[in-house]
């Protein structure tokens, strides 16, 4: 076991290249990479928090935008709802409006018809009773309607002559108005029963379809009549009565 | 049976011989120095690392590491220094298992250049560190009777180094060498893997023990040393 220190000394000078070869060819290339990488690293996590910075501000935006919209649609429903509200306010008032001009045009219609039908009852009813009248003197006592109902005229007369009296005064023409044309026999037993109290006075017959079947004598201005109108309005009130009976039961089970 | 690989000529160049001891010590550095080249002559930031790179990467960020722990903080002179003392007598130990490889480490003069180095090393770093009045004042630390203490404390590491690393490797060697001779077959494959492994921890001690020299060296003196020497 020796020292060579020629050997040392080679030895020293070899180690000391080596420390310079490893660091010329090891270490720097190495370390910088690894320093080059940690940098780059560095930059990366900064570029991150950078950019996690950026993404929490756009993040924080967007919700901001985002409870903006919803503040903007609330205010939105709730002005549509409160317009919607006025509009089905008006709508409804409109349609009340409407209703209750079609209920009134709806009543008086209704009331138009039922005055169509009460004048057709009247009418087919003075048609009927007449008709019923007239058959029903021709069965059972042989006497013609135009002529009882110039007796019951002159009949109604009698008693009322006073008043007829005040009521003609100067009166030169007394009228006779029938529904339809009477007959010659019917004519001239007014004529005589009139003349016979009032000899100045003439008399004249007229026709009016208008008029309910009957005889009007009208003098001055008094007048005198029989006509199925008062027959018709009770058998009109006895049709209603009857009619009020039966909704009145109908409506009952219904409560 | 040679016990020191300088006793034996490789070859002369201009008339100067070659022994072993220098001649697998150029191999070594050529070894070491060639697969660097090859594994960093590509290293480039935008190329990922391969397993080469990050093999390298992992041996000297450990040393870095190691070196970290010891001086208590990172210095690249000292990676420099001490990363080449563990590698190269690492290497030259490994190398212990090729055969007809003789050790650079086995030789006397191998251990005693390294721990001559390590002495100059020492001074160095500290002087360029502490500046020259401030390492000369570590002697007479911490009064001027430790001096000579101080003297011979420096000295007889170069000399436990230099011994302890030439002890192990050489006795390894020779230990080898004998069993060889005895009973060829068996114990020489146990005690090269024996070596293999005493040998990484002599290189590890080595390098960690000269660090410790060194950041001992180098170490700055805390507020209270200064006010209280």
């Amino acid at each position: 076991m020796s020292i060579d220190w020629i050997t040392v000394a080679a030895q020293i000078a070899n180690f000391l290249a080596l420390v310079w070869l490893l660091k010329r060819f090891l270490y720097r290339p190495i370390l910088d990479g690894i320093d080059a990488r940690e940098v780059e690293i560095k930059d990366r996590m900064q570029e991150a928090v950078h950019a996690k910075a950026e993404a929490q501000a756009v993040a924080q935006s967007y919700q901001d935008e985002l409870q903006a919209l919803n503040v903007a649609q609330a205010e939105m429903t709730e002005t549509i709802r409160k317009a919607a509200e006025e509009q089905r306010d008006v709508l409804l008032a409109e349609a009340q409006t409407r209703v209750e001009r079609e209920h009134g045009a709806w009543r008086a219609h209704l009331d138009d018809e039922a005055r169509k039908y009460t004048a057709k009852l009247h009418r087919v009813g003075a048609e009927a009773l007449l008709t019923l009248l007239r058959k029903a003197l021709d069965d059972l006592a042989d006497q013609e309607l135009e002529a009882q109902m110039t007796h019951h005229l002159v009949g109604k007369m009698k008693p009322m002559l006073p008043e007829l009296r005040r009521a003609a005064g100067q009166i030169s023409e007394a009228v006779i108005t029938s529904r339809d044309p009477l007959s010659e026999s019917a004519e001239d037993e007014l004529l005589a029963e009139i003349q016979a109290v009032f000899p100045q006075v003439s008399l004249r017959f007229v026709t009016d379809e208008a008029q309910a079947p009957g005889v009007v004598l009208r003098m001055g201005g008094a007048q005198l009549e029989w006509t199925v109108a008062s027959y018709i309005e009770g058998l009109s009130e006895l049709i209603e009565e009857q009619l009020a009976a039966v909704g009145n039961v109908e409506a009952r089970p219904h409560g | 049976m040679t016990l020191s690989p300088d006793q034996t000529l490789m070859f002369e160049i201009w008339g100067i011989s070659v022994n072993a001891t220098i001649f697998y010590t150029w191999v070594v550095m050529a070894l070491l120095t060639v697969c660097a080249i090859l594994i960093t002559r590509n290293l480039r930031p935008d190329v990922p690392p391969n397993r080469w790179r990050t093999m390298l990467e992992v041996i000297v960020q450990g040393i870095e590491s190691q070196i970290e722990d010891v001086a208590g903080r990172r210095e690249r002179h000292l990676l420099y220094y001490a990363g080449t003392l563990f590698l190269f007598v690492a290497m030259s130990n490994l190398l212990l298992v090729i055969p007809g490889f003789e050790p650079p480490t086995a030789s006397l003069s191998t251990t005693t250049a390294l721990a001559l180095s390590v002495l100059i090393a020492v001074p160095l770093f500290g002087i360029s560190s502490r500046g020259l009045g401030g390492y000369l004042r570590t002697y007479i630390e911490p009064s001027f009777i430790m001096l000579p203490f101080n003297i011979i404390s420096e000295f007889s590491r170069g000399i436990s180094l230099a011994i302890r690393l030439y002890g192990n490797i050489m006795s390894g060697a020779v230990i080898a060498a004998i069993l060889l001779s005895v009973a060829p077959f068996f114990f020489p494959v146990v005690m090269d893997v024996l070596g293999l492994l005493t040998g990484l921890i002599q290189a590890y001690i080595f390098a960690i023990l000269a660090t410790v020299y060194i950041s001992g060296a180098t170490s700055q003196p805390s507020p209270k040393q200064k006010e209280n020497p």
